[in-house]
């Protein structure tokens, strides 16, 4: 159901205007990805110097939480670049995009990784002070500083893997996999 | 006295006698005529040697280098951003430069080695391509003159003193021009995946 | 501080190499520039980032 719904909506959206000018634009799509993966550098690049500093690997003669503190700004001001190129990507090829399996398994590493920076916030603001000049912060933020790693470079993976065709809508049989990409005429076809 | 001003000078000498170098071996030809003979190379690591048949044959092996070479230059991003721009002034401003510059150096190290041999497995799977690139070639002379950049010009001078005794026009200079470096790798790197 | 000082070995090899460095670097962006737009109005008429393929 949802994944009919999915098809629709990018169906829907295919056949928009600006999205087919984007994808036949002469540069547009590549400048939209390469800014996309280029903000890596800002976004990620700050978010693993906030969690390689509570890891100790890191500046560890500095606070931890000034550290985080000032690098906040121009992380998020990266992944809102991020957001808005990614948007802009998926846009331009919606059908492709919401009929992979890569982009699925993105999302999904994306919502994890924002639900562990919000607790992984909560935390660090609950512990503030105690420990802001310690080599290491404590287990549960370097805990969380781990789970960031993997989640981002499971989230960077993925995004890599996108453009790949292995299990394509076209190139599996696999129920399990057809499914989960949310290939609706396949399934039907089967 | 020319003795004294060349162990006083010797760093800038070097600088200056490379400079000629490059500019003697651009006058006489010299890049032309090494190019063609490299070829065999690039195909040999494309096609005979291990990395370029496992980066060729296993699609998902190489998209997971990819991505760890995307991971490692993310890493290099940050390290520049953060130390270039505590250097202009603009982030991290209640931390002493100097210790913003020391302590991201070995990071540093770490994620350009990684990107490196990352980068050498992404080349050998394209080998035969990436030769006749120019922006490949370009990346790869940004690359060299930008490492060399890091550890023989702008490493050594922040650490050699208090930032406050450097002209901190120079340590702007220093710090665009690290900035610039790290963003054309990153970009004509991204633009090698396009072409 | 003296100014002979502040221009010391490495400052003059650092300011040698940067100024280097970054008029290449900004040549080489401003040309990319240039040979992009001049693309770009060759393939659409007028200078555009973009075009619509349906009417194009």
């Amino acid at each position: 159901m949802i994944n009919e719904l999915l098809l629709q909506f990018a169906r829907w959206l295919e056949v928009q205007e600006y999205s087919q000018m984007l994808l036949a634009g002469y540069y547009s799509y590549n400048w939209l990805e390469a800014t996309h993966v280029l903000t890596l550098m800002v976004s990620i690049g700050s978010l693993f110097i906030i969690d390689f500093r509570m890891l100790g690997l890191i500046l560890p003669n500095v606070s931890a939480t000034a550290i985080a503190d000032r690098l906040h700004k121009p992380m998020i001001i990266g992944f809102v670049i991020m957001f808005i190129t990614g948007f802009l990507l998926v846009y331009a090829k919606p059908v492709e995009t919401i009929q992979s399996l890569w982009f699925r398994i993105k999302m999904i590493l994306l919502l994890m990784a924002f639900i562990n920076a919000w607790i992984f916030n909560a935390r660090m603001r609950a512990a503030e002070g105690s420990w802001d000049n310690d080599r290491i912060a404590p287990k549960n933020l370097r805990i969380g500083a781990i789970i960031s790693l993997v989640l981002w470079c499971g989230v960077v993976t993925m995004g890599r893997y996108i453009p790949y065709d292995w299990v394509d809508c076209a190139n599996t049989t696999n129920t399990a996999i057809l499914w989960a990409a949310g290939c609706v005429d396949q399934l039907n076809a089967l | 006295m020319f003795s004294t001003l060349l162990g006083q000078y010797s760093r800038s000498f070097t600088v200056l006698l490379v400079a000629i170098v490059v500019v003697l071996l651009e006058v006489f030809g010299v890049r032309s005529a090494i190019y063609p003979g490299l070829l065999p190379y690039f195909e040999w690591i494309k096609y005979s040697s291990w990395i370029g048949i496992i980066g060729t044959t296993y699609g998902s092996i190489y998209a997971t280098v990819e991505a760890a070479h995307l991971l490692s230059m993310a890493t290099i991003g940050g390290l520049v951003l953060a130390t270039d721009l505590r250097l202009l002034g603009v982030l991290l401003r209640d931390v002493p430069s100097e210790t913003v510059t020391r302590g991201t150096h070995k990071a540093f190290s770490i994620a350009l080695t990684v990107a490196i041999l990352t980068g050498i497995f992404c080349a050998a799977g394209v080998g035969d391509k990436v030769y006749y690139m120019e922006v490949f070639w370009i990346k790869m002379l940004v690359l060299l003159t930008g490492a060399c950049f890091m550890y023989f010009i702008k490493q050594p001078l922040l650490n050699s003193k208090p930032h406050s005794e450097i002209n901190p026009w120079l340590i702007r200079l220093l710090a665009v021009t690290s900035i610039l470096i790290w963003f054309t790798v990153a970009a004509t790197g991204r633009w090698i995946g396009f072409s | 501080m003296t100014n002979e000082k502040k221009w010391g070995d490495k400052e003059i090899a650092a300011f040698g190499v940067a100024a280097v460095m970054f008029v290449a670097l900004v040549s080489y962006w401003v040309s990319e520039v240039d040979s992009t737009v001049e693309l770009l109005t060759l393939a659409y008429g007028s200078f555009k980032l973009f075009n619509n393929p349906l009417v194009f």
